[in-house]
């Protein structure tokens, strides 16, 4: 990743907290609508808790070595 | 008879049979005209379109037209041709016939207007895609194909079972929606359709057999098994509480072994079980517009999967490996494949401008608008690792991550990236023009995918998604390792149960045959000349030929006989 491609994904992002703010202040379907970028917030949380969660399963409970079932 | 021969599935079934007359160099032609003809009955065959007969006494509906069994005739038909491009180049006979069975099966199981019907389509599936799996000739793909063909014997028998015992409770073989209500029959048929479905914990045998089938079977199987059970499901299901969280839990259970496997076939397989996850989860919300959506995402989700299952096909045959620890690196030696993987990459995350976006945004949404927030959360949860797996790391641990690969990479056949590119133009065609989708469902829709909010979310989900892999991206690094899964249980049983229920009923067997020959051998002996034994007064020395006892012994029998009936009269 170059650092063009950094800042490309950052202005997007800006850009959508931009609309969240303006156009969609007032929108409340949902009780995280409250929540500032709730969405940017669960991915990111979401992500790493995907990671660690998967890794921990991973390494603790169901790796085993390729040949395992022969 | 002319009608009967125009019912989609059977025009597929009809094909399979017919293929072995056809020359070799003209058959993979052949194979693609009739899911052509098909496509064409299932596009000008109207609302209401029955094809009836008689069996045993019962009456059958062998094909019944509506839009729910329209929108899956279509994607269906489609991607028997799709996946025939893509398997031009393969001339093995074998395959090509059992394909066409396969496909015929899952027409047959959607336009199947009784439950007798529906069973034999679904048998046939079973059968044509076992095949596929064996196809590959090797030691995985053999055991792998018998656990596959036995967990669908289970399958079709459970379904069955349900068939007959509905049949024998309400006298109805019509295929039609079931109320809520966990009857032995009802129950029956949905742990039936739940196999097929690869509902956890019924799902070992899908990410067990698909990435050890054959590079072109593999496409095939990532349409039609699970599809044609979500068709069902939707059918006979809808607004089934129990499947919104077997739903969601096959959703986030499907990404979370995307992420632990290093397999990109693998990757794949587990992630068409949290796919079918979101349809099952809608399908329990049953609401039309969750209806709607399960039906869009089953079709949005034939095509990116098909093409994403091409990608990685072609990068296996390319390099002859799918584990990742020895690949990385091939962007610049296969280029527009990493092109076309993107596209349906893209799509099965729900980017906005691909198919999944259009599809996937309504499933979510009718959570939310059925006031089931805690299921629309754990479906969003599930799309970060849809993302995270099939958009990220499967691509840049295949494609980059090394600077280079010293691995030969053979030249893929023309007509895998004309497949391909028709698959990567459904998938764009349908996310600029979702309309032409909507058009064909079961019901109205009053939904916009393309809204700021909409855009807002995916968006936002993404980018910070994108952000934490590129942060822990070295924590999913490839490694030549396996992921146990539930089917942990049955393979590790296996040898005890093979040895209680066989080889010591087999020993069993062995010592009574044994035991039963010794009886016989003593008998024959002792009876080949009985005054030996039955007159000890007689010449030992009298042999058979030259002296016949034969009178003696009657009478002997006879006398001792009288004496008994005498003693027991008497007493």
């Amino acid at each position: 990743m170059k650092k063009i491609h950094w800042i490309i994904l950052g202005i997007l992002f800006v850009i959508t907290l931009g609309f969240e703010f303006t156009t969609l202040a007032g929108y409340d379907s949902h009780w995280w609508n409250a929540i500032p970028a709730f969405y940017a917030i669960f991915g990111f949380v979401c992500c790493v808790s995907i990671v660690y969660v998967a890794k921990f399963i991973a390494k603790n409970i169901v790796n085993r070595d390729i040949n395992y079932y022969d | 008879m002319i009608e009967f021969l125009t019912i989609p599935g059977v025009i597929l079934i009809a094909g399979a049979f017919l293929l072995p007359f056809i020359p070799e160099k003209i058959r993979p032609s052949a194979f693609l005209v009739f899911p052509l003809l098909a496509l064409f009955v299932v596009f000008t065959r109207p609302d209401g379109y029955t094809v009836t007969g008689e069996f045993l006494n019962y009456d059958l509906v062998m094909m019944q037209v509506d839009s729910l069994s329209r929108v899956f005739g279509i994607i269906f038909a489609i991607t028997a041709f799709v996946a025939g491009v893509y398997a031009f180049h393969m001339k093995e006979l074998g395959q090509q016939s059992n394909a066409l069975l396969y496909a015929g099966g899952a027409l047959g199981v959607t336009y199947a207007g009784d439950l007798l019907t529906l069973v034999i389509y679904w048998e046939l599936m079973a059968i044509g895609s076992t095949w596929l799996i064996w196809a590959r000739r090797t030691k995985e793909s053999d055991g792998a194909g018998m656990r596959y063909l036995i967990y669908h014997i289970l399958g079709g028998g459970l379904l069955f079972s349900g068939i007959l015992w509905h049949l024998a409770t309400t006298g109805s073989l019509a295929v039609e929606t079931i109320a809520q209500e966990y009857s032995v029959a009802n129950v029956l048929m949905l742990l039936g359709i739940c196999v097929n479905a690869a509902v956890i914990p019924l799902h070992t045998w899908l990410a067990d057999a698909y990435p050890k089938a054959t590079i072109t079977g593999s496409v095939f199987m990532s349409a039609f098994t699970t599809k044609s059970a979500v068709y069902l499901l939707i059918r006979m299901y809808p607004g089934w509480d129990v499947l919104i969280w077997f739903g969601a839990g096959m959703a986030i259970y499907g990404v979370l072994y995307a992420v632990i496997c290093k397999d990109i076939r693998e990757i794949l397989a587990y992630h068409i079980i949290s796919q079918v996850g979101f349809m099952v989860c809608g399908i329990g919300i049953g609401t039309e517009m969750a209806l709607n959506g399960a039906t869009a995402h089953a079709y949005s989700h034939i095509l990116y999967k098909s093409l994403l299952f091409m990608g990685t096909g072609a990068v296996l045959y390319a390099t002859g490996t799918s584990k990742m620890v020895h690949l990385g690196g091939l962007f610049r030696k296969m280029p527009y494949t990493f092109g076309l993987y993107m596209v349906g990459a893209l799509s099965i995350s729900g980017i906005p401008l691909f198919n999944g976006f259009i599809s996937k945004g309504m499933t979510i949404d009718a959570a939310g608008y059925a006031g089931n927030e805690t299921a629309m959360l754990l479906l969003l949860l599930a799309s970060v690792g849809t993302w995270l797996s099939v958009g990220l790391k499967l691509p840049y641990f295949t494609w980059f991550d090394k600077t280079e690969n010293d691995i030969e990479v053979k030249k893929l056949p023309l007509n895998m990236y004309i497949a391909m590119g028709i698959a990567a133009f459904a998938c764009i065609f349908y996310g600029l023009f979702p309309g032409t989708l909507y058009v064909y469902l079961p019901f109205e829709v009053n939904y916009q995918p393309y809204t700021i909010y909409h855009l807002v979310e995916v968006i936002q989900i993404s980018l910070l998604t994108f952000l934490g892999f590129w942060l822990l991206k070295k924590k999913m690094a490839p490694e030549l390792i396996l992921a146990l899964d539930v089917d942990w249980f049955y393979r590790k049983a296996a040898p005890g149960v093979r040895k209680v229920l066989v080889t010591k009923v087999d020993a069993f067997y062995d010592r009574v045959e044994d035991g039963i020959l010794t009886i016989a051998g003593f008998l024959t002996k002792k009876f080949k000349n009985p005054m030996l034994w039955l007159n000890p007064f007689t010449d030992k020395k009298n042999e058979a030929f030259r002296y016949s006892p034969s009178m003696e012994v009657v009478m002997s029998f006879i006398i001792l006989s009288f004496l008994v009936l005498a003693i027991v009269y008497l007493v």
